[in-house]
């Protein structure tokens, strides 16, 4: 019975080597952090940090996917539970939440906890935080000074609003800003580290970050048809050598070759990821880390989740060749996955270009049945746009929404039994605005 | 009622408070356009500087949040999803135009909301940058060159220099004034109490500058002539945190046989605290002031620009050494940390502000509301707790 279960998701092979990439990214820190080597704990920067931290020989972990690791494994409760007594308030990030109280225990100790999941993270020279999308991806590293002697770095990025987006000279400045920040940052980076930029490395580790997130892109593309050939499942496990750029980045770039190929011959031969592929779903925003076997029973009725995650995904690709600054490629790279739906948005009378807008073309572009979202009980920047797309996703295109409300770590706040019941009744829904869409003439 | 008619001072005060609108709305009859404004980030002077009458969007903590359930989950800040409601339930219908920054997270996100589902005649969203940095300083500039811009496309009229400058003297006299009426919370007992206080700043919120700074000079001759002020109280006390627009937690903490004597909140002393300097090209000015010396924990800053090493007590007395000057020129004898629950950017400094009055031996206690009046039952035995401490 539980090897029939196992079978309703077919996941990628290509997959595997990918997630692994992840394990040796913690186990590298490690090592690096014995070895006395300069080690940074960095917010999900989308590229913008990255590139240069690595240039600069740092090794790098991230906490947020430290969060999910610890989620994962079911070592959270006890950081969270740490964070809470000393102080901070329950309704925090609770990834903010899983670090604190990690690296609580971790300086209390003077080591790595012996339990830590992944072999844990280094105590580091450098906290990179990022004003990218949610203020408490630099607050929560602001906050850190109460137990690490580590500087925080801030990277700043404009988020313009779609209108002042489509003004003449906006992109412009933001990109010129972006690019005087990104040159402090390298001229901080050489006084931390005591040694200078390597241009030339930076511009190969550039290209490669830009490389792979193309290639992402064009993977996930494949996943328009139907049956769908990837589910989400293994886009969140895959998604992480695209954000956490670490270890050696062509080594990346050939697993993601060789996940495009697997996924292209699941396309060429009709394979879906899962055995009968009834309902096509999209994701909003972040799933229950600690319950994803839930998706595997999910798939046993017949669901597939064929596109997901907005602010996880690689942006639409753009031609960097002929910008000869390579951090200017980097600006513009990340400024393009944040604004590179904004024209269509403010096109389609839509406000909110990022996290909103583009689930209105994922519905459309991958014939989604239904949206299941997922409002983060201690996370709003996950959570602000859930009630504005299911209005939009019903009111453009007769897609129905299923909310089941969660959390990313703390298992306490997700109930499968619950969620389960709801989706058996949210099938009923979906195949009535399926109706409903053919009468409208759309064509799925 | 005509203007010479008009109660003054206190009375004058209480009006307002208690009808926000009144007065922009007979303004509005006039011809005046209203402009409404979210937080403390939107740069009024260039709103004045066009006539526009600047109206802060505050909430209402009596009122039941039904309509915005349908645009914001319920996990984000009570006191945005208030705004949003009464926007939705047209409270707010008399605004012209309405400008946010990028205050934080969820104010952020919140005006997209608004401008997709309220779609004002105008809309403008300053995406104000996240750090003190100079280049971020340059960058807030050129976002208010863009300001600039629409305003004037909505307006038909140009902003000139002078204009300009002139508003900025206008509501600089108004932070002046307003550092003026703190003064007068300094004597033991303070010549006004921490409920007038507040009132007087939502007042201030809700009329156009001039009148604002002529209800202030009213309101500080009243209090330095009264013979009816606030009572002598055993306990001294400063507020830190996330807004408050509404008396009722003051009313409560000050029921208590306490006297509230300073703040550090946004509707009160944080929005006035620093001036605009009348640099040569304004805008300078205005970026500077609206980005560097507004003193909110939206903003990252560090106590060294590019600091290799963090030292924690640095980092706090270069966060929080202002609220040790406040208490000790205030004389206040405690700190009430209050937030209202899912305010990400407060919850975050709250252990460290706590170490910080700790150190600095500023008796301290943290509580958090859901902004609603009943949700301030329940904290009344713990903040009456605290200041059998202190007395």
């Amino acid at each position: 019975m539980t090897d029939e279960k196992k079978k309703a998701m077919n996941r990628l092979q290509t997959m595997y080597p990918l997630r692994a990439l992840i394990d040796e990214m913690y186990k590298r820190s490690v090592e690096a952090g014995k070895a006395g080597k300069p080690t940074a704990w960095c917010m999900v920067n989308w590229w913008e940090g990255d590139p240069i931290v690595k240039a600069m020989g740092m090794e790098t972990v991230y906490p947020e996917n430290y969060g999910a690791a610890c989620a994962a494994t079911g070592a959270a409760q006890a950081y969270l539970d740490r964070s809470d007594s000393d102080g901070f308030p329950t309704h925090m990030c609770g990834y903010a939440r899983n670090c604190i109280g990690y690296t609580a225990r971790m300086m209390e100790l003077g080591e790595i906890p012996p339990e830590a999941p992944m072999g844990g993270m280094t105590k580091p020279m450098l906290l990179v935080g990022a004003g990218t999308l949610c203020d408490a991806r630099y607050k929560w590293f602001q906050v850190l000074g109460r137990y690490l002697d580590a500087p925080v770095w801030m990277l700043e990025i404009p988020h313009p609003g779609v209108r002042e987006f489509m003004m003449e000279g906006v992109s412009e400045h933001n990109i010129k800003f972006i690019v005087e920040e990104l040159r402090e940052f390298v001229t901080f980076l050489e006084r931390l580290v005591g040694r200078k930029m390597d241009w030339d490395k930076l511009e190969e580790i550039t290209d490669d970050i830009i490389a792979i997130n193309r290639l992402w892109f064009e993977i996930n593309e494949l996943r328009k048809v139907r049956p769908c050939p990837m589910h989400s499942r293994d886009f969140w496990t895959c998604m992480n050598a695209s954000l956490y750029p670490s270890g050696d980045l062509k080594v990346s770039l050939d697993l993601y070759r060789k996940m495009y190929d697997e996924v292209k011959s699941r396309v060429d031969n009709k394979i879906g990821s899962v055995a009968d592929e009834k309902y096509r779903l999209v994701f909003a925003e972040l799933p229950p880390w600690h319950s994803l076997r839930f998706f595997d029973q999910l798939a046993e009725r017949g669901w597939n989740f064929v596109i997901e995650s907005w602010a996880y995904h690689p942006p639409k690709p753009i031609d960097l060749s002929k910008v000869s600054d390579p951090l200017e490629r980097i600006a513009r790279h990340t400024y393009q996955w944040l604004t590179g739906y904004f024209e269509n948005a403010f096109n389609a009378g839509e406000y909110w270009g990022y996290f909103a807008y583009p689930y209105l073309e994922y519905a459309k572009d991958y014939k989604c049945d239904g949206a299941f979202l997922h409002p983060l009980l201690t996370c709003r920047t996950a959570t602000n746009h859930l009630m504005l797309v299911h209005d939009r996703l019903m009111k453009k295109l007769n897609v129905p929404s299923l909310v089941v409300e969660g959390d990313i770590v703390d298992l306490k706040l997700f109930d499968p039994v619950d969620a389960m019941r709801k989706a058996e009744t949210f099938e009923e829904i979906m195949d009535h605005y399926k109706k409903v869409r053919r009468e409208k003439g759309f064509d799925w | 009622m005509s203007v010479k008619n008009r109660n003054k001072g206190l009375t004058r005060v209480r009006e307002i408070y208690q009808d926000r609108s009144c007065r922009v709305k007979e303004l509005k009859a006039e011809g005046k356009k209203v402009m409404g404004y979210f937080c403390i980030y939107s740069v009024l002077e260039m709103m004045t500087a066009l006539d526009l009458v600047p109206y802060r969007i505050l909430g209402d903590i009596r009122e039941p949040i039904t309509k915005a359930d349908a645009c914001l989950p319920t996990v984000v800040c009570p006191f945005v999803r208030s705004c949003l409601d009464l926007a939705l339930k047209g409270k707010y219908d008399f605004l012209d135009g309405v400008v946010f920054g990028h205050v934080c997270d969820v104010g952020e996100k919140t005006a997209h909301i608004w401008n997709i589902y309220l779609n004002p005649p105008y809309f403008h969203f300053i995406d104000t940058p996240h750090t003190v940095h100079k280049a971020a300083v340059g960058q807030h500039k050129e976002l208010l060159k863009e300001f600039k811009k629409t305003l004037e496309a909505f307006t038909e009229k140009k902003i000139t220099a002078v204009g300009l400058k002139k508003a900025i003297k206008a509501h600089n006299q108004q932070r002046a004034l307003v550092r003026e009426l703190y003064e007068l919370r300094k004597p033991d007992p303070p010549l006004i109490s921490g409920i007038e206080a507040l009132q007087v700043m939502v007042a201030l919120v809700s009329l156009p500058v001039e009148e604002g700074n002529e209800l202030l000079e009213q309101v500080i001759s009243e209090v330095k002539q009264r013979k009816d002020g606030p009572q002598k109280k055993p306990v001294r006390l400063l507020v830190w945190g996330s807004i408050i627009d509404d008396t009722s937690l003051i009313e409560m903490i000050e029921r208590l046989d306490a006297n509230l004597v300073m703040d550090d909140t946004c509707v009160g002393s944080r929005a006035y605290w620093s001036g605009v300097e009348l640099t040569k090209d304004p805008l300078d000015g205005l970026a500077y002031r609206y980005l560097v010396q507004l003193k909110c924990p939206r903003t990252f800053r560090e106590v060294t620009f590019g600091e290799t090493k963090k030292d924690y007590m640095a980092d706090l007395e270069g966060r929080f050494g202002y609220l040790r000057d406040y208490a000790k020129e205030w004389n206040a004898k405690g700190v009430i940390l209050q937030s209202v629950r899912y305010c990400d950017i407060h919850g975050y400094e709250v252990p460290g502000v706590k170490d910080y009055l700790d150190h600095v031996g500023l008796p301290n206690i943290y509580i958090e509301h859901s902004y609603t009046e009943a949700a301030l039952a329940p904290l009344r035995t713990r903040v009456q707790a605290f200041l059998e401490t202190l007395g």
